[in-house]
């Protein structure tokens, strides 16, 4: 049992953007840090100085992933950007677009695709979708309509009065990003999307997160994940989590960014063939031969 | 022919249906199902027939006293006292449930919880231990059974009912906090609607616990009769067959009431077919 330390946050101000920058920032991780008292008295330090800056990209869809083996605090790090937990040092701040200011992260404002996709059983599909929408101040027509729309989209309209659970846990993913993309918020945190998928199931949720994310231009995707490959394919930005390691090479507690690799800058993000480049071998290899043995 | 064997045992041979029924989790069909229960049904029954033990009348001697029982009239009558009786668990049980799912809804605010707390531990303490206090507070016969069963399901009722909404797991709640849901919100998806078909199943079991209440209430409250107070009557003067004819009756109206709770939940809550299936 472990409690949580209280915020000492002197970091953040909510404030305008700054116009001058090309890319204003949409959401901003500033020196988060998370550390929870244990039962011997001891302190455990999960994250510390973990910030990082996901900014607009013109005309495209912001896709980053936050990378990291198993153990590192991505969890932490997930449920302190939805909201869900305070940070004990630091902040996360949302912007809904240019012009917009940044203001501190509420819970709700950022969609979260648990990784074990719940849902509310008691609700078939489509009312999983309307019920929640309309929850949120959406007209009920607009909700059907819209519910309607994503069904189709996503291949589920056969599923539409399905209960939860007489659904794969693929098609549960669906619904889950769909019940999120329904409340018409641009901020969504995939939970490890492509844990315990197969080869082409994997395609699929690579394919299906790109066109999702690329229906509008403010959608920020944040992936929590520890597959490299998958993180390299999908993303604009990786963002490797991890703990420095002092002179005798023990960890020292606290994971933050420990690498940002720019798939823009290196050419590779949007590429259709993107595996059969050298570039993305190299960047592959170097994550999981060098980077994670570091972490 | 072939083809209705086929059907009977779903697509199965009959050897291969029955082996199923010993195999891990195994699905023998509804068919093989059914034999199951009348195999288990009869050998209960060979096993009373045959029993060394004198003190267990014989099927013969409680049939006698059922139809014995069936033909008094008045408040000496089966069918009065299983209507007292009956009326008696199916009011107590109502009170107690709008009662316990009050006081297990109320465990989600923590200033409750040490009051729910206290209310689970009572159920440790036989309810017929507060005859008085339920005397002082209630008129004798009728109103005081009522009191004392409410109050005595509840203890139980609360403790299973709160262990439902424990086990709610956390990823519910912030799925709701995530869409934006406000508290009460929240309350109402996950909570209510979230575990009405496992507050039913709770309900079900605790009707159960009803029944060996109400035999206790109604040995000290016998003024309208019920089939407590004929057992304890029947016991005093070595009836037996009468006791268990008695007995015979809960159990069937135990069995009615079970399905018609299975029944009540899988209608009003489709999804709990498919919740019981996975």
């Amino acid at each position: 049992m472990a409690t949580e330390e209280p915020n000492n946050n002197t970091y953040c101000a909510p404030g305008p953007i700054d116009k001058a920058e090309l890319l204003e920032p949409l959401l901003t991780i500033e020196r988060l840090g998370k550390s929870f008292r244990l039962n011997d008295g001891s302190t455990l330090v999960v994250l510390k100085d973990f910030s990082l800056t996901i900014h607009n990209i013109r005309n495209k869809p912001q896709i980053v992933s936050i990378l990291g083996p198993s153990g590192a605090g991505k969890t932490t790090a997930l449920r302190i950007i939805a909201g869900l937990d305070p940070p004990t040092e630091g902040c996360v701040m949302l912007s809904e677009g240019e012009g917009k200011p940044l203001r501190v992260v509420e819970v709700g404002d950022i969609g979260v695709v648990f990784q074990r996709y719940p849902l509310f059983d008691d609700l078939n599909v489509i009312n999983n979708l309307i019920i929640p929408a309309v929850r949120s101040g959406m007209s009920k027509k607009e909700a059907e309509d819209k519910a309607a729309r994503y069904l189709d989209e996503f291949d589920m309209v056969k599923q539409g009065l399905a209960w939860p659970l007489q659904l794969s846990g693929g098609q549960r993913q669906r619904v889950a990003i769909m019940q999120q993309l329904m409340q018409d918020r641009h901020f969504i945190i995939l939970d490890e999307p492509f844990s315990g998928l197969d080869p082409v199931n994997i395609i699929n949720v690579i394919e299906l997160i790109a066109r999702t994310a690329n229906q509008h231009t403010l959608n920020t995707f944040i992936i929590v994940t520890h597959d490299v490959t998958s993180a390299l394919i999908i993303s604009d930005h990786v963002y490797l989590l991890g703990r420095e390691r002092d002179a005798k090479g023990n960890a020292i507690p606290g994971a933050r960014v420990m690498k940002e690799y720019d798939m823009i800058a290196e050419g590779l993000a949007y590429q259709p063939n993107i595996e059969d480049l050298p570039r993305f071998s190299e960047i592959r290899k170097e994550i999981k031969m060098v980077e994670f043995a570091k972490l | 022919m072939a083809t209705s064997t086929a059907r009977l045992f779903s697509g199965d041979t009959p050897r291969n249906a029955y082996t199923k029924a010993l195999r891990l989790y195994g699905t023998p069909g509804a068919f093989v199902r059914a034999n199951l229960i009348v195999i288990w049904l009869a050998m209960l029954v060979a096993v009373w027939v045959f029993n060394p033990i004198k003190a267990l009348p014989y099927p013969s001697e409680v049939g006698q006293a059922f139809r014995n029982l069936w033909n008094l009239q008045g408040s000496q009558g089966l069918v009065y006292n299983t209507y007292v009786t009956l009326k008696l668990n199916v009011v107590g049980l109502l009170y107690s449930t709008i009662i316990s799912v009050l006081i297990a809804y109320m465990s989600v605010l923590p200033i409750f919880q040490p009051f729910n707390k206290m209310v689970q531990w009572l159920r440790y303490l036989p309810i017929v231990g507060f005859n008085l206090v339920f005397l002082t507070l209630f008129t004798i016969g009728w109103p005081m059974k009522v009191a004392m069963l409410t109050t005595g399901m509840s203890f139980f009722l609360v403790t299973s009912m709160t262990g439902v909404i424990a086990s709610i797991p956390r990823m519910k709640y912030e799925l709701a906090r995530v869409l934006g849901y406000n508290d009460w919100q929240t309350f109402y998806s996950v909570v209510v609607r979230g575990t009405a078909p496992q507050m039913i199943d709770v309900i079900a079991q605790n009707a159960a616990i009803g029944w060996v209440m109400i035999t206790a209430i109604e040995t000290y409250n016998r003024t309208e009769g019920g089939i407590g107070s004929q057992i304890y009557a029947y016991s005093s003067t070595n009836n037996l067959p009468a006791v268990y004819a008695y007995l015979i009756v809960i159990g069937i109206i135990a069995v009615i009431e079970d399905w018609l709770f299975l029944l009540l939940k899988r209608g009003l809550f489709p999804y709990s077919t498919v919740a019981e299936r996975a």
